[in-house]
């Protein structure tokens, strides 16, 4: 698959920027998914989790399984920001989860 | 042909609504303790009180847009005074009706969210506003069902998916099936409607609610006979 980082960070950016309405230039690698200064409301948050497992699935050959109760401990750092659960995804594609 | 899911479907009203969806040309998969053999659907064999049969008993249908609906009829009862009730009988109760609920939910809600659009019908019992003796703990459990189905209707009418739980009265089926006459009776008399309801009066609650234009009832609970 060799799917590069840039990649899935576009594709995240890309989400994003499609469920909020931003311009794709306004969500960064920085910009915040979960907490006090999140851009994204819990169901379109819950409708980027579904299309990140979809691109998982079918672009990094991966499973994103984010209701396992493990999923679930660490979704506040995987979910911390666009580059946190960029990064989490391709180090999904790097152990072949 | 859409698909709908339905839980304790090997028996009882969740045999029934199964075989009524089965003849309106819904694909049925149906959920049961064990796989049943002479049913005219597919019945896949879980257990719903562990999140991780239901899991891998349903994980294709999680991305599946065919999946139209959900009903969970999967259920249990004892009825005994809370006192004499074994604890580990009232945690089977909890986990079979509120988290078998709850766990069924969270794996086919993702499909309907996909799709945009959709139906969940959980059933409680109107035991929950009839308070009834010796029914407590199985009480406390579907009164649990009603709040989740509440609370969750909200979570999910952002996808156009309705939430809505069916409380019925004693109805001939293998839940009640050693309840003594005069007990059913007594419920009975307390309805606002004072029959006893039949499968085909609940099944005509779910059809409705599977229809296009029940779309905008969602986090209700619906009482058969009244309460």
């Amino acid at each position: 698959m060799n799917v590069t980082y840039n990649e899935i960070e576009q594709f995240i950016r890309g989400e994003v920027s499609a469920l909020t309405g931003r311009p794709l230039d306004a969500v960064t690698p920085a910009t915040v998914l979960v907490g006090a200064h999140r851009v994204i409301d819990s169901a379109d948050l819950v409708m980027l989790l579904l299309a990140s497992e979809d691109f998982a699935r079918e672009r990094l050959g991966a499973s994103f399984d984010w209701t396992s109760d493990s999923a679930m401990s660490e979704a506040r750092s995987v979910l911390r920001s666009v580059e946190s659960l960029s990064r989490h995804l391709e180090s999904l594609q790097q152990t072949g989860a | 042909m859409d698909t709908v899911v339905v839980t304790g479907a090997s028996r009882g009203l969740g045999r029934y609504c199964a075989e009524q969806l089965q003849e309106r040309g819904y694909k049925v998969v149906g959920l049961g303790r064990a796989a049943v053999a002479d049913a005219p659907f597919e019945i896949r064999a879980a257990d719903v009180t562990d999140a991780s049969s239901v899991a891998s008993a349903l994980s294709d249908l999680r991305r599946d847009a065919g999946v139209y609906a959900l009903i969970n009829a999967a259920g249990i009862a004892s009825m005994n005074l809370v006192v004499t009730t074994p604890p580990d009988t009232v945690r089977r109760i909890i986990e079979t009706n509120l988290l078998g609920t709850i766990y069924c939910c969270q794996q086919i809600a993702p499909a309907l969210m996909r799709r945009g659009s959709g139906r969940i019908i959980n059933f409680s019992t109107l035991g929950v506003p009839l308070g009834l003796k010796g029914e407590a703990v199985y009480v406390a459990s579907k009164a649990g069902v009603e709040g989740f189905s509440r609370a969750f209707a909200r979570e999910m009418s952002a996808h156009a998916v309705t939430v809505n739980t069916i409380a019925p009265g004693p109805i001939e089926t293998a839940l009640i099936a050693k309840v003594p006459k005069e007990k059913i009776d007594a419920v009975v008399s307390q309805q606002i409607i004072q029959r006893q309801a039949e499968p085909v009066d609940v099944w005509n609650i779910v059809s409705m609610l599977l229809s296009p234009e029940a779309g905008m009832i969602t986090g209700e609970t619906i009482h058969v006979g009244g309460a």
